[in-house]
């Protein structure tokens, strides 16, 4: 008995990894589809419209509001400390860069995770549990070129477009904690915005709510199409979704964010 | 590899030596069987036995263990799922619970398979859709949602789906099961009429004995993962295998 449970404890690691393997073959093999679906040129540009209305247009209100509020926590923390040494008016510049590098991009992808991806991963799952899945093979259309290919296109869409919003939000929240809140000159907070925020920061951050796109997609969807027992299985699809995605958007993200600074230097002036 | 072109005398489908195991339960164990081009094949059985597994198979929706399934001559088994395209569009399938696309209308369920087909005249969909529900008396329903069909409803619309491409071959699962006897008769009429207008060939699974000696050509009967019994209705009705008259008589030998 107790050589069974050792045995067992010794060969997790192995099957752990074993599991990782499959799953990220899995992944792989999906975005071979993905990439057949794309060559096959047939786009349905109905179903991305569809699609970029529910993620996009419909992610707006949960982006923004999360966009403005951490913008605003974020400048009341850092204005408190920086009045410390006297440099309260350069919150704007701290405020700034966060949101585009880091804040924006990485909030707004959990958002987007949380609310897309669930979403995905469960719409697909009670789709392959119905026989909607095999009625759409059966009719000759691949799921990935029907499913996949407009969720995906609509994320490279609506992705930049949310983050952006979430910047742009959370440095208006910025704006008026500062200004309205704490009575720092609205020309010093503008100064420090323009003059420490360039091009590139808004690239580096655009360029990762593509990546967290199409992991949020691949994530998401491949959740579906493996779902099986029933609504519990759609409900842990929907569930490891969210998880995978979320943590994949975060160890991605660091990543990233040390691949993005050899191309795009913090603190370098355009 | 380029297949034979098939010859009036060879069988639009033919199974060889199919194996299939689901988890540890042998479903399929070698079977065999041929379906000749415009005969209508029903496909009868104890629940639980593989018929459905049978017909998805048929549609390559499952990759078997061993053996191999030709269609129209083409071999199904060592086709990768974007190559077997070509060769469903052949084959209409109606499943056994309609799996009607629940974010469609029924009008949009059922011209599903023609705008996926490339027709873009969208007066010619209407017509068709229009022909298919006409078929299934389900005219007057075309812009409900399945989730407002009852059960019998909705297996209608999936067989108007079905026969709306025109296909060569329709495969049934249970298309009368949950109908009323009228509509059954339906269902049964229409699927003679596909066969003796368009010549398709039909495979039907079903419990309903009625239907099986209405309108089959010939029948067989799957049980322990093999075909049972093959033979006309009438070789059924005389069969003097007790299995064999045990199902049809619907006698479990359970005493009350």
């Amino acid at each position: 008995m107790v050589r069974t449970c050792l045995m067992d404890l010794l060969c997790l690691p192995g099957r752990l990894f074993l599991n990782f393997l499959i799953y990220m073959g899995q992944l792989a093999a999906l975005l071979r589809e993905l990439g057949f679906a794309i060559k096959s040129g047939v786009w349905r540009m109905r179903l991305v419209a569809q699609q970029i209305v529910s993620i996009g247009y419909g992610s707006q209100v949960v982006v923004i509001v999360t966009g403005a509020f951490t913008g605003a926590v974020f400048t009341a923390q850092t204005y408190f400390k920086f009045k410390d040494f006297g440099v309260e008016t350069g919150v704007g510049a701290i405020v700034s860069v966060a949101m585009c590098r880091e804040l924006g991009p990485v909030l707004a992808g959990l958002m987007v995770t949380g609310r897309v991806g669930a979403a995905m991963a469960a719409e697909i799952g009670t789709m392959k549990v119905t026989e909607q899945i095999d009625a759409l093979r059966a009719l000759g259309v691949h799921p990935v070129d029907y499913l996949m290919l407009p969720r995906f296109f609509a994320m490279l869409i609506s992705m930049p477009l949310l983050i952006a919003e979430s910047i742009t939000f959370g440095l208006a929240a910025s704006y008026c904690v500062v200004v309205f809140g704490f009575g720092v000159p609205s020309a010093w907070f503008w100064q420090h915005v323009v003059e420490h925020t360039n091009e590139q920061d808004i690239i580096y951050g655009m360029i990762k709510g593509l990546i967290f796109g199409i992991l949020i997609t691949v994530i998401s969807c491949h959740q579906g199409l493996m779902a099986s027992d029933g609504a519990v299985g759609v409900g842990i699809g929907t569930t490891r979704a969210v998880v995978y995605s979320s943590l994949a958007l975060l160890i991605c993200n660091f990543f990233l964010s040390i691949l993005l600074n050899y191309f795009f230097p913090l603190g370098t002036a355009m | 590899m380029a297949q034979p072109p098939p010859s009036s005398s060879t069988p639009f489908i033919s199974v060889r030596g199919l194996t299939r195991k689901i988890g540890w339960q042998e479903i399929l164990r070698g079977l065999d069987l041929d379906v000749q081009k415009g005969e209508t094949l029903m496909l009868i059985g104890p629940s639980g036995e593989g018929k459905s597994v049978l017909l998805k198979h048929l549609i390559g929706l499952m990759k078997p263990d061993s053996g191999t399934i030709v269609v129209n001559g083409t071999n199904m088994t060592g086709l990768r799922e974007r190559q077997m395209a070509p060769i469903r569009k052949q084959i209409g399938i109606l499943f056994q619970n309609a799996a009607l696309f629940d974010s469609l209308t029924v009008e949009q369920n059922v011209g599903f398979p023609l705008v996926e087909g490339g027709i873009r005249d969208r007066k010619e969909i209407e017509q068709r859709v229009h022909e298919a529900l006409e078929v299934v008396e389900l005219a007057q329903h075309k812009d409900k949602m399945p989730v407002n069909l009852s059960g019998g409803m909705r297996k209608r619309v999936g067989i108007a789906r079905a026969i709306v491409p025109r296909p060569q071959c329709v495969l049934y699962d249970e298309p009368t099961a949950g109908l009323d006897p009228i509509v059954s008769d339906v269902i049964d009429q229409m699927i003679l009429r596909l066969q003796k207008r368009y010549g398709v060939t039909s495979i039907v699974v079903t419990h309903d004995m009625k239907s099986v000696f209405k309108i089959a050509d010939r029948v067989a009967m799957l049980k322990r993962g093999v075909i049972h019994f093959l033979g006309t209705p009438e070789e059924l009705r005389n069969s003097p295998d007790p299995e064999v008259q045990d199902f049809i008589e619907g006698r479990s030998g359970v005493k009350g």
